[in-house]
């Protein structure tokens, strides 16, 4: 017969003091998983915010990031009239080619200075990406040193506001209007003029070439097309697939969760551990009793373990709590923490995304505590001897 | 009180042990704690009972609590040092005696903006500039590698030996280095993680460049701060690119550590309202600078920090409140016997504090033999070099084990110096 749930939660309330402890610890254990990983999922959803399967983005081949790659007006011209390559209302190509550069920037409240990407686009480029939209001010002028920054950006770096310049060397482009990518990678961005970037950092090349193929037959097309003409050297892929693989920077955040959870709970189980043999070492008479009343040892196994799980589990919903609660303030508050993507060599900016899934593991985590730790002391109070827990004052 | 046996022991029966029975009773055997337990007695036997044994047999009463406790802070206290010498090794550069006298000039645009090659003539007559070589970032991955830990850079090699201050050549002759346009000098520790020798070839594929390399090992070095990196002609890089008019960086080195401030404001100066604008600055301050782009990570492990700092707080606290709160009963017969509280109070601060000193020799001194004894360097594929537990470090985990030790005795001291004795008598649990 199994001892009602009642009993444990009971106990669990009685002893308060240690109870409360013991969930605190956990709580900060759980807390610290979650947030570590929501983290790594924030970099995660940037990537997979961004692009549409229906674009191509061309690349050298070779080259891991578009930061890295170089496409020469040469290459550009056969590019550009490729058959498979789709056609606006007013009967252009839909083709882009852009320039990417990394622009050294002062960081807002004098924290030294970071990289930011300066992208250069063109008229077509915004429209393959209808994701991004202008919030604030105007877009630029083709022509004109002017420049649009995200939203972002615009928090964190001096001089991104309306009518505030981006220093590129001894050249100053205005900032004249602000965008927003619906949290894609382009909200880690700041736009230009592809000519205009072009010729004031003296580039002849451009970085990659974005287009959209005319239907998903034509995509594949061009991706073949692309991989067999060696002359050419350059790799088509999906845009969604590019930054869908642009995930590199997540791998330490992710890591760095396992590794801390796992050497945080260590210190967890033994804190559970000494509650609940405290807890059975001050119920030995009970325990005694229970036996008398006819109770089986593994009834009380299965109480001491619940009782235990359910401490732990309390811990785990705390924690779980505590990490939303500073997911929302912090977005709330419009902070995002920086890191350098190492294969832009640019600054990106992601924030906490505490998912449904994220919480589930936090909760199955700290019950994986709970069992853990009370594992030894459940069979330990099964293995009184009743004559002599009875006795015991 | 001499008789300190734990009641919770003898409770357990000693034939027909299960797996946690067996845990337990080699928890005992092999537990040094035990054997302080065992030592106590012995003191005890032969000196008698003072306030010290009082102590430590109090302390190891119950073996059980006392080992997970020290086990508890001991894990703490560990992955304390551990996050600290994490961020040390993410934050502070490796400090070289060299790297004061060694300017960095970079394009003021960004460091991926490249320089025009012309502008050596007019670096190397600036006044307190012994050596110049163009450097250059390759970024390049090592045969078959996703992603290559270790950075090559384009130098000219007959200027760049007026760079290298320390560090020797271990291996081969720098003069074939020179002499051999396609030839490269390699780190020690590269060669070592590769096992390479003299004459191997080392084959790289550009990602920044669409050029690849294959270069032969001439000359080896070793005793820098970073014995990692690969070196090659820069000539090699124009050919190939067939781009002979840019260089990524400029890299000097200046007569010495006071005229560099000098130095740095006139490479500035000499460029300034060019096409290329340059920013110098000391090789230090240059990867401090690389190491703020990192943003916000030192932040995060401070913040994870503080998180396992309280939670080490919640453990000790609490296991101490609960060894008093057993202990009730004989504390108030201590109290009617004449005890003070003052003395009380030390009890139990010895005992908490102990407990927390040894916890913390267990975990600090686990944490410094892993990390000095585990190869890192190769475990995180160069991702952690150093990782260097320092002096300051442990000091820093041993201050906060000793604090908690001491808050945690508050809590008890208070509860036991308010109860009257009475009540105290009356206590069961």
């Amino acid at each position: 017969m199994a001892l009602p749930l009642r009993y444990n939660f009971r106990n669990v309330v009685v002893r308060w003091r240690t109870t409360l402890f013991t969930v605190l610890g956990v709580a900060a254990v759980v807390a610290v998983f979650v947030l570590l990983r929501a983290l790594a999922r924030g970099i995660e959803s940037t990537s997979g915010n961004t692009g549409d399967p229906r674009n191509i983005l061309v690349v050298r081949k070779g080259s891991q990031a578009e930061s890295g790659s170089l496409v020469t007006r040469t290459q550009f011209r056969t590019l550009q009239y490729f058959d498979e390559i789709a056609r606006n209302e007013r009967g252009e190509a839909v083709v882009s080619a852009e320039l990417v550069m990394i622009v050294s920037a002062p960081r807002r409240g004098g924290a030294g200075e970071a990289n930011t990407l300066l992208r250069g686009v063109t008229p077509r480029g915004m429209e393959l990406r209808p994701q991004v939209t202008l919030v604030e001010g105007r877009w630029f002028q083709p022509g004109h040193r002017e420049v649009v920054v995200s939203r972002r950006l615009s928090g964190r770096f001096e001089g991104f506001e309306i009518g505030g310049t981006l220093k590129a060397g001894p050249d100053h482009l205005k900032v004249v209007g602000i965008f927003d990518g619906q949290g894609s990678a382009f909200d880690s961005e700041a736009w230009m003029d592809a000519d205009e970037a072009r010729s004031i950092f003296d580039r002849e090349q451009y970085s990659s070439v974005l287009l959209r193929p005319r239907d998903s037959a034509a995509a594949q097309a061009i991706i073949l097309r692309l991989e067999q003409d060696k002359r050419l050297g350059l790799r088509g892929e999906s845009e969604t697939l590019y930054y869908s693989k642009q995930t590199m920077t997540a791998a330490p955040f992710r890591i760095l969760g396992g590794i801390l959870g796992v050497a945080m709970s260590v210190g967890a189980v033994f804190a559970a551990m000494n509650t609940m043999y405290a807890s059975v070492a001050a119920r030995t008479r009970e325990v005694g009793t229970l036996r008398v009343l006819g109770f089986s040892q593994s009834s009380v196994v299965m109480s001491f373990m619940m009782e235990g799980t359910l401490v732990a589990l309390m811990g785990g919903i705390v924690g779980c709590g505590l990490a939303l609660a500073l997911s929302v303030y912090v977005q709330a508050r419009g902070v995002y923490f920086g890191t350098m993507d190492f294969q832009s060599f640019a600054e990106t900016l992601f924030q906490f995304r505490v998912t449904p899934d994220l919480v589930g593991l936090g909760l199955l985590f700290s019950i994986g505590i709970g069992l853990v730790g009370s594992l030894l002391p459940a069979l330990r109070a099964s293995r009184l001897p009743v004559i002599a827990a009875l006795k015991s004052v | 009180m001499s008789e300190a046996r734990p009641e919770s022991q003898s409770a357990v029966p000693s034939e027909g042990r299960s797996v946690g029975g067996w845990f337990l009773y080699a928890l005992g055997f092999y537990n040094p704690i035990s054997w302080i337990g065992w030592l106590a007695r012995v003191w005890v036997r032969q000196f008698g009972l003072g306030p010290f044994s009082f102590v430590i047999l109090n302390a190891v009463r119950n073996q059980r609590r006392a080992t997970l406790t020290v086990l508890s802070v001991a894990s703490s206290c560990a992955l304390l040092v551990t996050l600290l010498t994490l961020q040390r090794e993410l934050t502070v550069p490796p400090e070289s005696e060299g790297a004061s006298l060694r300017i960095i000039a970079r394009n003021k645009v960004s460091l991926a903006q490249p320089l025009p090659a012309k502008q050596l003539s007019i670096v190397e007559r600036i006044p307190g500039v012994v050596a110049v070589s163009p450097f250059t970032f390759f970024g390049g991955n090592y045969k078959g590698e996703e992603m290559t830990s270790f950075a090559q850079f384009a130098v000219d090699p007959a200027r760049f030996r007026g760079l290298l201050v320390e560090g020797r050549i271990s291996d081969g002759s720098y003069d074939d280095f020179i002499r051999d346009r396609n030839s490269c000098f390699v780190g020690a520790d590269t060669m070592k993680r590769y096992h390479l020798k003299i004459g191997d070839r080392m084959k790289f594929t550009g990602t920044f460049y669409p050029v690849d390399l294959d270069l032969r090992i001439a000359a080896v070095f070793q005793g820098t701060v970073d014995d990692r990196g690969v070196f090659f002609h820069h000539k090699l890089l124009d050919e190939l690119t067939g781009d002979p008019g840019t260089v990524g960086t400029w890299y000097l080195r200046v007569a010495s550590a006071e005229v560099s401030n000098d130095v740095i404001a006139r490479v500035n100066k000499a460029f300034e309202n060019s096409s290329a604008e340059v920013r110098a600055e000391t090789e230090r301050a240059f990867q401090m600078g690389f190491i703020s782009m990192l943003g916000n990570v030192k932040v995060l492990t401070l913040s994870i920090s503080a998180v396992v700092v309280f939670t080490l707080m919640l453990v000790t606290v609490s296991t101490m409140s609960m060894a008093i709160r057993e202990r009730f009963r004989e504390l108030a017969i201590l109290k009617a016997l004449g005890y003070r509280r003052r003395e009380l109070f030390s009890f139990i601060l010895a005992e908490s504090f102990g407990l927390a000193a040894l916890g913390a020799v267990v975990g600090i001194g686990g944490a410094w033999a892993v990390w000095t004894f585990v190869d890192l360097q190769r475990l995180t594929n160069g991702f952690l070099v150093y990782f260097e537990v320092t002096v300051r470090t442990m000091a820093w985990g041993a201050a906060v084990a000793a604090t908690l030790g001491i808050l945690a005795a508050i809590g008890p001291s208070v509860a036991v110096a308010r109860m009257s004795v009475v009540e105290g008598l009356r206590t069961l649990d």
